[in-house]
């Protein structure tokens, strides 16, 4: 494994720059814990100051260091964006490789069931709930919805994969041997899945935090965990563009488009690794 | 085994005319696979020193299982060369094209003027040629129209007599590749393979996808096409029954080099090397329910072949030298060579 | 009907293809009828070329897919009647197929012990030690030993090996019948004749029956008790196996015969241009 990482970080520069992205946000997100200021507090510092040695990102005009807030916003995106996709992932994965490897009317049920989540409006019902469920929109709720409406479209990505391993021959050689649907699903199909899991694992992420911030920044969801978008969502409050404030949402967008590139840059550059076409190609199997 | 051979009387072979220069002149040429993935190097010795002669008009067959090399060894005559696969050393040298040491090293223009015109292939696969969503007649327009300089009218006029050399109807233009079988499919390449009456065509396993009846049309329009327009045929195929009954003179190609070579009916009587004795002598016929062997071990893995003769692991006949040396090409008979301490016991250094 | 191991009865099977607006029925096999007996092991081979409809006959035979009507009995049982997971592990264990590519048959990502002792842990029930008593057992039997095989991925070894994992795999269950399609097309022809001459040995020393699917009529000549000829579905010619290839009777078949190219055919030529080129190629 460690060979592994090894290879990637000498040969691939994506992987280089997506590691090095993700590892600066992973440790602004670590240092949060080491947060002198308690993050809900108001009015600990004096506000409106601009970046300096004192204050590097500088503060808000709620009287909060921008550094130290924002290490506690960004680890509740990326935590908020992680447990989504997981979550998600996981129903892709059992509906996509059941329906994909059954086929038949398992197949078309589930498929209409999956097309309808895909085309369900995310926006206007994520508002929808928030209105519905107003105080009680806890984050832990959020995500839960959100993983719900984020698994169709990855699902058929996978059927299709789950389709076309039914046909090959290694496939009836595992029935032959005796598996059971569950055992063949996840022993023989599972890793020509994972590609594609863990590709839409980034993009998943990247959806959710980047609706995530949507709606917090128009104040859908609980304003006062501090999260990216609620940090814009406060700034906007106090105008803080026309005040001149810009330090204020200028380093959690920084942040955040850091996080993407550099989720994504990972995706792409171990796509490549995992994709059983290199990795049998790697392994050597005999040329010509 | 077969009906004895009539002993080749050496006026047949002083009536055969030492031919003016070679179509196609390979000089130990050595093309290796070399890649260097994620800290792992590795070079595929597929062709690792091979020399051989291809004649005017005539249909030269080479013979070898999976990894014996054959199809690097087709890839790099025809000039599709690209990474990893590199041309390492020696020369393949065409009658159309003096001087050049190959292909994948002349200009894309003097590629594109020789494709088709003076060097064309007969595929595996068809749908490899035909263009799936055009009809079967764009694909005459777009490889053959240019070399020909003939008008339109003359042109199409050229290509239904020619369609009618392999028994198809002109018909067959219009339609799409998918809508004609597959032995329609392949004639159709050797159509507009051979249009344009090159000096050389390669054919790559050509009827191996089709079935026997097929087959067995398809080959005999090969012959009958090539013997008309007098083109050299180098035909590729793992087939020995395929080889005996097309070919004019066999090389038997085993894990990158030459074992064997020489005229076809010569080694089918004679072989002399022991992975040809094995591939004449193991097929099972119809009539004869004798028992057949097969060869212990397996074919070697060309990243890291044996060292010496690289068919010593696997040959009943092995010795010591064997297992040191590589045993070099030597003449054995008229128009034969062998590669093979026992049939040529002095030592020979690979040179 | 006693006495059987496998009986099938008017079996047919159509696909329609084409969709909503035109619509084809395809009769991939067209009333085959054959039996073979239980106590008494063959090598009953089907000929046919692509369209005659043999790998779906195989692929009835394994119950892979259910015939359009007729019937296939297998020791008394009506394959229609196998549902629920114990019937279809008692059908698996007596019925195991070989297929064409060796390459595909396994998983490249996976090890190839991995399928040996599913399979064992399955079929036999065993544990522990014993799964890796039976894996050595069946190698051997196959002329491969653990050594050669264990910790391997399918891209290290042979066509020729591969396929000799892949019956090793299918004796595991001690089967009765084993269905292989086309097994040594898709290897080396140096390798070939090990395979061949190992089902031969499956029938004489295990007293397996094999059903024995390929279009080289000269493989079939060498190992087969019993054959049919298939063309479009139907069978043409079917009895005793190596009298009817010495000696067709149908067109179909004499054609399927006339068009082998054996090695003697170079003996036929001259080695020269000018010789008897028009012999191996005459429509006769």
């Amino acid at each position: 494994m460690l060979a592994i990482l090894r290879d990637l970080l000498r040969y691939n520069a994506e992987f280089r720059i997506g590691l090095l992205l993700v590892g600066i946000v992973v440790v602004l997100a670590a240092l949060s814990f080491a947060s002198p200021y308690p993050p809900l507090d108001v009015y600990v510092v004096p506000p409106d100051l601009p970046p300096s040695w004192a204050y590097p990102f500088g503060t808000t005009s709620r009287g909060q260091d921008v550094f130290w807030q924002l290490t506690v916003a960004i680890r509740n995106t990326l935590a908020f964006g992680i447990a989504v996709a997981l979550l998600s992932r996981v129903l892709s994965l059992a509906i996509g490789l059941f329906s994909g490897y059954k086929g038949g009317w398992i197949d078309r049920v589930l498929m209409s069931i999956n097309d309808t989540f895909i085309v369900l409006p995310l926006f206007p019902i994520l508002v929808l709930f928030y209105f519905v469920m107003r105080d009680r929109m806890t984050w832990a709720m959020l995500a839960l919805i959100m993983a719900c409406l984020g698994w169709a479209y990855d699902a058929r990505l996978i059927r299709s994969v789950a389709m076309s391993l039914k046909t090959r021959e290694f496939t009836q050689t595992s029935i032959f041997s005796g598996m059971t649907t569950r055992e063949i699903l996840m022993r023989e199909h599972l890793p020509y899945v994972m590609p594609i899991v863990f590709s839409t694992t980034m993009n998943n992420m990247n959806w959710s935090i980047g609706l995530e911030v949507t709606l917090s920044v128009l104040g859908f969801t609980d304003i006062n965990t501090p999260t990216i978008g609620g940090m814009i969502f406060w700034a906007n409050q106090h105008t803080a563009m026309v005040a001149g404030v810009w330090w204020w949402f200028a380093f959690p967008v920084a942040v955040v488009v850091m996080a993407f590139v550099g989720l994504f840059l990972l995706a792409v550059s171990m796509n490549e690794y995992i994709d059983p076409r290199s990795r049998l190609r790697r392994m050597g199997g005999a040329a010509g | 085994m077969s009906a004895p051979v009539p002993a080749v009387p050496s006026a047949a072979a002083a009536a055969a005319p030492v031919p003016a220069a070679p179509v196609l002149s390979v000089q130990d040429l050595k093309a290796y696979y070399r890649t260097r993935y994620f800290g792992v190097t590795r070079d595929v010795r597929a062709v690792d020193g091979v020399s051989f002669e291809v004649r005017a008009g005539e249909i030269y067959g080479l013979a070898g299982e999976s990894s014996s090399g054959k199809t690097t060894l087709i890839k790099a005559i025809a000039g599709a060369i690209r990474p990893p696969l590199e041309v390492v050393g020696g020369t393949m040298t065409f009658s159309f094209l003096p001087g050049s040491p190959g292909l994948h090293r002349a200009s894309p223009a003097e590629v594109a003027g020789i494709r088709w015109r003076h060097l064309s292939y007969i595929m595996q696969g068809s749908m490899n040629v035909l263009n799936p969503v055009r009809r079967v007649k764009h694909s005459f327009d777009d490889f053959a129209f240019r070399h020909m300089g003939l008008a339109r009218s003359a042109f199409w006029a050229e290509v239904e007599a020619h369609l009618a050399r392999v028994d198809l109807d002109p018909s067959v233009l219009a339609a799409y590749p998918h809508e004609l079988s597959g032995g329609m499919r392949q004639r159709v390449t050797i159509a507009l393979a051979t249009l344009c009456r090159p000096e050389f065509v390669i054919a790559d396993e050509p009827t191996t996808a089709l079935d026997v009846l097929v087959q067995k049309t398809v080959l005999g329009m090969i012959r009958s096409v090539q013997r008309e327009i007098g083109s050299s045929l180098l035909f590729v195929t793992h087939d020995m029954g395929v080889h005996a009954a097309l070919t004019d003179r066999l090389a038997i190609m085993y894990a990158g080099r030459l074992a064997e070579e020489g005229r076809t009916a010569e080694i089918f009587a004679r072989p002399r090397h022991p992975y040809t004795r094995h591939l004449v002598g193991s097929l099972p016929r119809i009539g004869d329910a004798s028992e057949r062997k097969s060869l212990d071990g397996t074919p070697p893995n060309l990243a890291d072949p044996p060292p010496g003769c690289r068919f010593h692991p696997r040959c009943p006949l092995a010795m010591d030298v064997c297992r040191r040396e590589q045993p070099a090409m030597i003449a054995d008979g008229p128009d034969h060579r062998v590669a093979c301490f026992a049939v040529h016991p002095q030592s020979e250094g690979h040179p | 009907m006693s006495g059987a191991l496998i009986e099938l009865v008017n079996v047919r099977k159509s696909f329609t293809r084409g969709g909503l607006l035109s619509h084809r029925r395809v009769q991939a096999v067209d009333d085959v009828s054959f039996r073979i007996a239980a106590d008494d092991p063959v090598i009953f081979t089907i000929i046919g070329e692509s369209g005659s409809g043999k790998s779906t006959l195989a692929r009835m035979i394994l119950n892979i897919t259910p015939p359009t009507s007729g019937s296939i009995v297998f020791r008394g049982r009506d394959l229609s009647t196998i549902r629920g997971g114990a019937d279809r592990t008692a059908f698996m264990a007596a019925v195991q197929p070989i297929f064409q590519n060796p390459f595909e048959a396994f998983n490249p990502l996976k090890r190839l012990d991995h399928y040996l002792h599913v399979t064992a842990r399955r079929f036999t029930g065993a544990k522990g030690q014993a799964v890796e008593q039976r894996t050595d057992e069946v190698l051997r039997q196959v002329g491969l030993s653990l050594a050669e095989v264990r910790g391997r991925f399918p891209h290290e070894l042979s066509g020729g090996q591969l396929q000799r994992v892949a019956i090793a795999r299918a004796l595991v269950s001690r089967p009765a019948l084993i269905v292989a399609d086309e097994p040594v097309s898709m290897v080396d022809a140096s390798l070939r004749m090990a395979i061949v001459n190992l089902f031969r040995g499956l029938r004489d020393d295990l007293g397996i029956s094999i059903v024995y699917i390929t279009h080289d009529l000269a493989t079939a000549y060498y190992i087969s008790d019993e054959l049919m000829i298939m063309q479009k579905g139907k069978v043409v010619e079917a009895g005793a196996a190596r009298p009817i290839l010495s000696d067709p009777q149908h067109p179909y078949s004499r054609q399927l015969k006339d068009a082998v190219l054996s090695p003697a055919l170079a003996g036929a030529r001259d080695g020269a241009n000018g010789g008897s080129d028009a012999r191996p190629f005459h429509a006769s």
